[in-house]
């Protein structure tokens, strides 16, 4: 049996959908037995009324129209600011490759133009002779190999007057000659070949010769 | 596939790239129910509209708010709701609408009665007093009436909204409804049982 207490507490479920069939019929009961919870009951079925009115009247509400329009709006500006995935994506890759060729043209740059120093495995190995001194170079090289009428003159270039010139003798890939205007076979081009250069007063090449030996070899030593 | 017929998180995916269709679907779709709750706690159809408003730009701004595995976006958009609500009335604890105009201009509903004028008179005043009285009541009590009787939530429903236990609503519904009985007891000096709750 339900107590008054009780009847406060859980009764006034009695009514709702989720009431456990036992409180209900315990709550019943007691409100046919107490006639003051039997009154509460009736205060309370009154009130519930009037909350389903005020139910009602309200259940048709909804923002209003201009809510939806702000909303709108703040999509709009959104999706105007912002920049399209795409093109962000487009850009990155586009400087990311910048990057690369520029890399690339800097280190193959370096690679033509730095002289190379003696014992490294450059292609453009060089090393330079001056006439009558025979102390640091390969005796076979030098010596009487120094006659101007056995050197090419490359193209462009003065053929030499003076006394001052200097012989350069290098290790070179055949295609380097090119550089220089001088034809070179494609198949030949990645030869590695021993090349006297003639260099004027003025530090500019002037002139070429190939050393015989140098024919077919495949690569600095 | 429809727009009707696809699910939350994929609209909600689109809507945040910009898809007004797809934001438009879910606006549709829980503004209504949000605002009503909004405007039966505040009792004010400006609040309201300011609360939706909030919760809705919240979800334009910042969607990774919403975690689809955690729950549905309904019950995620009645929570931001609720803060909402509850912010705004730890600020102002009660608003009322001098008049019976609601948010959009329109007076309120009337109830369909074939009454005579003098009944209608009555019921709207009766209606007005139970607006009063739950405008007046604390606001964890208010909320409990709110959605058990207003909402007509199960308590299982309520209690998942609040983020509190069944026996916690059903305590809070408890003291709400004896609230509610003496406030309106004192507005309509009706003889009602002495004491009946309101201890």
């Amino acid at each position: 049996m339900m107590s008054c207490e009780e009847f406060e507490r859980l009764g006034l479920d009695m009514d709702r959908p989720d009431a456990t069939p036992e409180e209900a019929a315990l709550a019943s009961e007691h409100a046919e037995r107490c006639p003051d919870c039997n009154a509460l009951l009736a205060s309370w079925r009154e009130v519930k009324e009037d909350l389903r009115l005020l139910r009602e009247i309200t259940v048709l509400e909804s923002a209003p129209a201009r809510v939806e329009m702000r909303l709108k709006q703040e999509l709009r500006t959104r999706r105007e600011s912002r920049v399209p995935r795409s093109t962000v994506a487009i850009a990155s890759w586009a400087l990311t490759a910048a990057a690369v060729v520029a890399a690339a043209v800097g280190w193959f740059h370096a690679r033509q133009t730095v002289p190379a120093v003696n014992g490294n495995s450059n292609p453009l190995a060089v090393r330079s002779v001056l006439p009558g001194d025979a102390s640091t170079v390969d005796p076979m090289l030098l010596a009487a190999d120094y006659d101007a009428a056995s050197f090419t003159q490359l193209p462009g270039s003065m053929p030499s007057v003076s006394s001052d010139e200097s012989v350069v003798q290098v290790r070179i890939q055949r295609g380097a000659l090119m550089q220089f205007g001088l034809p070179v076979e494609p198949e030949q081009a990645s030869e590695w070949v021993d090349v006297d250069f003639l260099v004027g007063e003025d530090g500019q090449p002037v002139a070429v010769r190939l050393h015989q030996e140098s024919q077919g070899d495949s690569g600095p030593q | 596939m429809k727009i009707v017929e696809e699910k939350e998180p994929a609209l909600l995916k689109r809507a945040v790239r910009g898809d007004e269709q797809a934001f438009l679907a879910l606006y549709q779709r829980h503004q209504s129910s949000l605002y009503r709750y909004a405007l039966r706690m505040t009792g004010s159809p400006w609040a309201a509209e300011e609360v939706v408003q909030e919760v809705f730009l919240l979800l334009i701004r910042e969607p990774q708010k919403f975690q689809p595995d955690r729950g549905e976006l309904g019950a995620f958009l009645f929570g931001v709701t609720r803060n909402r609500v509850m912010k705004h009335l730890e600020r102002l604890p009660r608003e009322d609408s001098l008049d019976a105009v609601n948010g959009n201009g329109n007076h309120w509903k009337e109830p369909e009665d074939p009454l005579t004028p003098m009944l209608i008179a009555e019921k709207r005043e009766r209606i007005e007093q139970v607006r009063e009285a739950v405008l007046g009541l604390p606001a964890e009590f208010r909320e409990a009436v709110v959605l058990c009787e207003l909402e007509e939530m199960s308590y299982e429903e309520a209690a998942q909204a609040c983020g509190c236990p069944v026996g916690t609503i059903r305590s809070r519904l408890h003291r709400g409804r004896a609230l509610l009985l003496a406030k309106l007891e004192l507005l309509r000096d009706a003889p009602r049982r002495a004491g009946a709750g309101a201890k």
